[in-house]
């Protein structure tokens, strides 16, 4: 049997006298691999984008949404109602031993001014629970306390985001910002969260007690609320969390048996699990078309090959006069189309990865190369170099000496 | 007349091909035997099956009846892969139009045999020099066949057969593609081999001056050995060109 090592060389050698066909041939699979490498990396940067975002949101977190009206049959949007409160928020920490923390949210938006520069962002109120729930620490100065709470302090923390744009390199602990038109005191700034999924900046915010927001931007006189965060004590008590939030609140507001919840719980799991599958589906599409790719590839490989056999039959059957056995042609040939499919797919490798780099650049996305990706790929190539090179080859192994010598 | 001597025994050796329906007995029952050291040369008129013959001695086919032993061992029945075995083993072939591989050195084509037969790389290497040297193209190694002529690659093709040192050299129509000056030259080679090394040689050939080099001439006609004589005095090749073949008309030196 023809060493291996040799059948490599030959293979080289063929490849290179016919460079141009060669590169003709392998694009096919040069596309299908690259497309699952860079899709391989969209895939698995967005995949660790939703992940590092579920434990930027707060761990098992739960959102509680005020109720929506319905109009004349027309339902408008969820929270559009006040049907939510501080008490029912409060109800909820205090009757629900599945709940570790419940934060109270009531926005407003505003526009900020610090001197020349001014900012229009979103003012959250909540008490001071909202920095567990969220898992949300201040980095630098501290959080309002309980004692501004009951005060209604004109203090606030601010985001990054904020911060940078009213400050910049100057110093804006214990600085004064009006808020609309009240003036408030800057105690503290909150940790770089960074992007949601749905490109929104968690830092472009500014947080402050509840009943500051409540009488001295909103001027309400209820206690309404827009949100309730709810922090469960464990992964496995969201499901029952949920449910008696559900009745808990459905008691509270008398809703009878017949009627719909006047709020919803939502569980950012699901959200998350819903943009997975999104993802998933995206995935599954691409990775379709690069199967379409490589098979088109594959039978480039074979035709090539074909064409290949029939160039060559004389030179197989010089081989096969003077000893080779049709194993040995076998084996040359196949090697040759593996190699061809590999250096397609080396090249691919390459293109992927510059395409998923390029994309990840220019689109703002994550992207994560891994090396079981590039195993995948190359093994994928190889895989069709075998496939679709094993009948050309056999058909150069089964050539009848005196017939092959004769061919011209 | 020792077992050892007999190189080639063909008894009774029938082919027969099916074309359509009809069944064509290229060869009907052929008895041959080949000495040690012999030259042979095998004529006939084209369709006389002396192709066909040819292909069965050098194991390239296989008889549909009949016995044939090579060098002591029964080659009729063997499968393909055993035969090219045997082919490796046992047989050079010289084939008419060279049938060297393009764009491949003189080397890497001598040393394509030995491959087969899985021998490492350096022992290879200075065989193949060695047959390369002993057809006289030992400055020619790494020349492709396109860069030598005719008559040198036929050189290169004997240096190939050669290489394995085959107990038969099997020469299909050798100098049917050269000119009277390069045949001259291969028939002498051939003939120096024959004569120094005692080289067993089977040449089929359709030229009757060609075949009057050789020790024996055997004529194949429709199928059958028609006659099988001994040459007294072979023709020396290379010696006289001019009286060796009336057509050259003494144009040459």
């Amino acid at each position: 049997m023809i060493m291996w090592l040799m059948a490599v060389r030959l293979a080289l050698r063929s490849l290179n006298r016919n460079k141009l066909r060669a590169a003709l041939t392998v694009l096919g699979i040069l596309i299908g691999v690259a497309a699952v490498v860079a899709m391989t990396a969209l895939g698995d940067g967005a995949k660790a984008n939703i992940e590092r975002q579920l434990g930027a949101l707060g761990t098992n977190l739960l959102m509680v949404f005020p109720g929506s009206n319905t109009s004349g049959g027309a339902r408008t949007e969820a929270g559009s109602r006040p049907t939510l409160s501080e008490e029912d928020a409060e109800a909820i920490g205090r009757e629900l031993y599945s709940v570790q923390a419940v934060a109270p949210v009531l926005s407003a938006a505003a526009q900020v001014v610090v001197g020349s520069r001014n900012t229009a962002t979103r003012i959250q109120g909540t008490t001071v629970s909202y920095f567990r729930v969220r898992n949300w620490s201040v980095a630098r100065g501290s959080a309002f306390t309980d004692a501004d709470l009951r005060i209604s302090a004109r203090v606030c923390i601010l985001g990054e985001t904020v911060r940078r744009n009213l400050f910049d390199r100057g110093e804006a602990l214990g600085a004064t910002i009006r808020v609309g038109r009240m003036p408030c005191t800057v105690v503290g700034i909150l940790a770089t969260k960074g992007q949601g999924s749905f490109g929104n900046d968690y830092d472009d915010t500014i947080v402050m007690p509840i009943s500051t927001v409540r009488a001295r931007l909103r001027g309400l006189s209820t206690r309404e609320v827009n949100q309730v965060l709810v922090s469960v004590r464990d992964a496995a008590l969201m499901k029952r969390a949920e449910e008696q939030i559900t009745s808990l609140l459905r008691q509270r507001h008398r809703i009878s048996a017949q009627d719909e919840n006047d709020f919803s719980v939502g569980n950012m799991q699901d959200i998350m699990a819903t943009l997975e599958t999104t993802r998933a589906t995206l995935s599954a599409l691409l990775l379709s078309v690069a199967a379409i790719a490589l098979l088109v590839g594959g039978i480039g490989v074979m035709n090539i090959m074909l064409v290949s056999v029939t160039e060559r039959t004389r030179e197989i059957g010089i081989r096969l006069a003077i000893g080779a056995r049709s194993g040995d042609i076998l084996a040359q040939f196949l090697v040759e189309a593996v190699a061809l499919s590999l250096l397609g797919g080396l090249a691919g490798l390459g293109l992927g990865w510059g395409a998923g780099t390029l994309l990840g650049k220019t689109m703002e996305w994550t992207v994560t190369f891994s090396p079981s990706a590039a195993v995948v790929a190359l093994g994928t190539s190889s895989g069709i170099g075998v496939i679709f090179g094993y009948f050309p080859a056999r058909r150069a192994a089964k050539l009848d000496p005196i017939q092959a010598l004769r061919h011209e | 007349m020792s077992a050892d001597e007999i190189v080639l025994e063909m008894r009774g050796i029938e082919k027969a091909y099916l074309t359509g329906e009809v069944v064509f007995r290229a060869l009907k029952g052929v008895d041959l035997t080949v000495r040690r050291g012999e030259f042979l040369a095998v004529g006939g008129p084209s369709g006389s099956g002396k192709s066909t013959l040819m292909n069965l001695i050098g194991c390239l086919d296989r008889p549909t009846a009949g016995q044939y032993r090579l060098a002591g061992h029964d080659v009729s029945g063997l499968d393909a892969d055993a035969r090219a075995f045997v082919r490796n083993q046992l047989i050079g072939f010289i084939f008419q139009g060279f049938n060297l591989l393009a764009r491949t050195s003189a080397l890497e084509n001598v040393e394509l045999p030995l491959i087969y037969r899985g021998m490492g790389s350096s022992e290879r290497r200075r065989r193949a020099v060695d047959a390369l040297r002993h057809v006289g193209l030992g400055t020619k190694l790494d020349n492709t066949p396109a860069q030598l002529s005719g008559g040198q690659q036929q050189r290169v093709a004997i240096a190939r057969a050669l290489v394995t040192e085959p107990k038969l050299l099997l020469a299909d129509e050798p100098t049917g593609n050269l000119d009277s000056t390069t045949t001259e030259e291969v028939l002498a080679l051939l003939q120096s081999l024959h004569r120094d090394q005692g080289m067993t040689i089977i040449m089929v050939t359709h030229e009757p001056d060609v075949a009057q080099c050789a020790s024996r001439i055997v004529v194949v006609r429709d199928g059958l050995i028609a006659s099988d004589r001994r040459v007294e005095t072979p023709r020396q090749a290379g010696v006289d060109p001019v009286s060796a073949n009336p057509l050259l008309g003494g144009a040459s030196s």
